[in-house]
């Protein structure tokens, strides 16, 4: 009885032990499935690439691909588009290993895809740009590209597509209307506006105080109008953060929060989604977003902002931006800072290496991609030479945001001051808790910057 | 006698035949060659000084655990779960064994309240989160119903301020693990014998007697079992922290799981992070090698 079952039950046993091993074998060689369709030999005009990126959107990224297809048919590129907060959780272990995207977004300073993290996957792209643009190549593009991605050894780790600029204020301009108010120009006039907003039941200002990033952009800018450079000067450890430039700015911060400019609780409200979606819905009147907010400024991408912000039926407004208000008097012009919104690298492990270059050189160097970048009005065109063609562009009312817009263009690409491209991880979340102490009132401003000046010596 | 010998060795021999193995291989690959190795791959990784994508590492010997022991930032995640295990294990057995004792006396629309009670259970993190930021937001609707009862003097931004964070953070656990609580008391209620109750009752004793002295000592594996369950919460605390305060204010709701996070992956200290994580599975170890001692030694005074 126990022969007859046994002999009866090897071939299924085998079967099941051949079924397992293969189902084993398949689930562990799922992650591998990639490199085999990259399977191929390198060519500068040929070949099928991988694209990873927080940014642009999906949509977007769509257009500058079929665009580059019109000139290169033969170079097919999947773009997959990571969440933001996820990126660095999925791009670290690909770049480590051998099956990784073959394009990939860097970024500079220590946040987002870090080109400190990640720059040792990067090829040099020099050459290729030196051969696309000329030796003078570094004349022909705006400076704060390479800047923010070229690494400390020199080595051109990412290409900049375009760049985005921060230190400006979006107003929604129907709100003000409706309560017949004036976009302020100094501190006493915000406080004054903020004020009428509040009697009226509405939001004046929202600034998202749990995020770091936009913290220094709001401190940044407050610096910046006290006495432009200093700050950029802390981060490069060239001047203390005990300055009393600095000082005099944490304490202007912290003065937004008491006076009533600064929503209450806005240390526990995140940038994104929670302000975006408060402005872009009509429920507060002003916020700090910088020159990436220029994209909801066309119909389309204000339609679909305002709809993925929760509201039904969506109708966009048509926002403009305003300088920064001149918060402590001293009369300085409206500070702007800014970087490479993103620069495309070419993984060192890609096996389509050539290819990959073609494209990331293509999209940040030929006019006719960047004329598409500089239309999409998400970043400011890498090359100087391109502008967006507004006829092209329908905006949410051309009368009111053309010219603002235009004036937001003309004074960024002047623009040479890092935003967060110089502030390292460690520097970037010392600087998170002064604020962030500061904002929730458990230091002075004094004490503080004390403290990070200590751990930023460390 | 001697046939039932028998049958149990021919039994024990058929689970050592070859063909079991088969069965088993992919469970085996799997624990084995992914649970254990990524074990030991993180042991090794936490001697080093990594981002986790650079291909040269440089090893560091135990200078990541160094770190973390000097580290305030762990010992305020440490303090965190500590106070979390605590709050949220006293408060959900109070309110489960409570629960659970109320609905044993066969209230009107029982089943309604357990439905009720159980539905947090079922609700995914990820989906009540942006619910909780919108309640204990400055404008939100918990300081409207504060101010609407009278008590406006208390509305404040929750989320907002370090010394009132933490405290939403455990609510919302407990509001979302009690559920889990009240079923197994329920059960185990329901395993105590009648008759005790019927005696414990003629002899007078009123309802919280009962509760007390019969109904609680009768329940006390389930609150072991719960204490267990609690401790291995605390210690995988990541998800409401994270998605609702991010850690923060200034690290005020900082757990160990969002610690790792944060250290692996936005600042990229994949070695210290590594670090972390083993010192994490020591704690864990720990605490079931005491849990284990501690109910060993229950039983063997059981038995005595």
């Amino acid at each position: 009885m126990f022969a007859i079952r046994t002999s009866r039950r090897r071939p299924v046993s085998a079967a099941a032990a051949v079924i397992a091993l293969g189902l084993t074998a398949g689930l562990l060689s799922g992650c591998s499935s990639p490199s085999d369709a990259n399977a191929g030999g390198d060519s500068a005009t040929k070949g099928s690439i991988n694209w990873w990126g927080w940014t642009p959107e999906i949509g977007v990224g769509k257009q500058y691909i079929a665009a580059f297809n019109k000139v290169y048919p033969n170079i097919k590129v999947t773009y997959k588009q990571v969440a933001t907060a996820s990126y660095d959780a999925a791009i670290r272990p690909a770049l480590a290993s051998s099956v990784g995207p073959d394009v990939f977004n860097i970024a500079p300073g220590g946040g987002i895809g870090s080109i400190q993290a990640y720059q040792g996957s990067a090829v040099d792209l020099t050459p290729v740009v030196s051969k696309a643009l000329g030796s003078n190549w570094k004349s022909k593009v705006a400076a704060i590209g390479p800047a923010g991605l070229t690494t400390t050894s020199g080595k051109l780790a990412a290409l900049s597509v375009g760049s985005t600029f921060a230190g400006s204020v979006w107003i929604n301009p129907t709100m003000f209307a409706k309560y017949n108010l004036t976009p302020p120009k100094t501190f006493s006039e915000w406080v004054s506006v903020c004020k009428a907003f509040a009697a009226k039941g509405a939001t004046c200002f929202e600034q998202g105080a749990g995020d770091n990033g936009f913290n220094q952009d709001l401190l940044h800018a407050i610096a910046d109008s006290i006495k432009p450079g200093v700050w950029t000067k802390a981060v490069a450890g060239k001047v203390k953060w005990t300055d009393p430039t600095l000082v005099k700015a944490m304490t202007v911060f912290k003065s937004m929060f008491g006076d009533g400019i600064i929503q209450k609780g806005a240390v526990g409200v995140q940038q994104y989604p929670d302000v975006n979606n408060d402005f872009l819905a009509g429920k507060t009147a002003m916020v700090m977003m910088g020159t990436w907010y220029m994209q909801y400024s066309t119909k389309a991408g204000a339609t679909a902002a305002v709809s993925a912000a929760g509201v039904a039926n969506a109708k966009p407004f048509p926002m403009v931006s305003i300088p920064f208000p001149d918060v402590t008097g001293a009369g300085n012009p409206a500070p702007l800072f800014g970087d490479a919104d993103y620069g495309l690298a070419v993984n060192n492990k890609s096996k389509h290496q050539k290819a990959a270059e073609t494209f990331v050189t293509w999209l940040g160097t030929n006019e006719a991609a960047q004329q598409v970048v500089a239309n999409s009005l998400n970043d400011i065109s890498a090359l100087t030479s391109v502008s967006p063609k507004f006829d092209a562009i329908t905006l949410v009312d051309s009368s009111q945001q053309r010219s603002t817009l235009q004036a937001l263009i003309s004074s960024a690409s002047k623009i040479s001051e890092p935003r967060l491209g110089d502030v390292g991880t460690a520097l970037g979340q010392a600087i998170g808790v002064a604020v962030s102490s500061v904002a929730a009132g458990n230091a002075t401003p004094t004490a503080a910057l004390t403290t990070l000046q200590s751990a930023s010596k460390g | 006698m001697s046939s039932t010998k028998g049958r149990s060795a021919a039994r024990r021999r058929s689970f050592l035949r070859p063909a079991g193995y088969a069965w088993i291989f992919p469970t085996l690959i799997f624990c084995v060659g992914l649970l254990y190795y990524s074990v030991g791959y993180t042991g090794y990784i936490s001697t080093l000084d990594w981002n986790g994508s650079a291909p040269n590492p440089t090893s560091v010997g135990s200078a990541n655990y160094a770190r973390a022991f000097t580290d305030p930032v762990f010992w305020l995640a440490i303090q965190h779960t500590v106070i979390s295990f605590v709050v949220t294990f006293t408060i959900s057995t109070v309110l489960g064994f409570v629960f659970a004792a109320l609905l044993h006396s066969r209230p009107f629309f029982g089943g309604v309240y357990k439905v009720v009670l159980f539905v947090p259970v079922v609700l995914a993190p990820a989906i009540m989160a942006p619910v909780f930021r919108q309640i204990f937001a400055n404008g939100g609707q918990f300081n409207w119903l504060l101010t609407h009862i009278g008590l406006g003097g208390l509305a404040q931004p929750w989320l907002a301020q370090s010394g009132t964070a933490l405290g939403v953070i455990l609510a919302i656990t407990i509001w979302g693990g009690t559920g889990v609580t009240f079923i197994l008391y329920f059960a185990a209620m329901g395993q105590i014998d009648p008759e005790l109750l019927e005696a414990a009752e003629l002899d007078g004793a009123g309802n919280i007697r009962r509760l007390v002295s019969i109904i609680w000592p009768n329940v006390r594996g389930t609150t072991v079992a719960l204490a267990t369950l609690s401790a291995i919460g605390a210690l995988k605390t990541f998800d409401i922290p994270y998605l609702v305060t991010t850690g923060g204010p200034n690290f005020a709701t900082e757990f160990l799981g969002t610690l790792i996070y944060r250290t692996s992956i936005p600042l990229g200290a994949v070695g210290y992070g590594a670090a972390l994580s083993i010192l994490l599975l020591v704690i864990a170890l720990i605490m079931a090698i005491v849990m284990n001692a501690g109910r060993a030694k229950r039983e063997g005074r059981a038995d005595a």
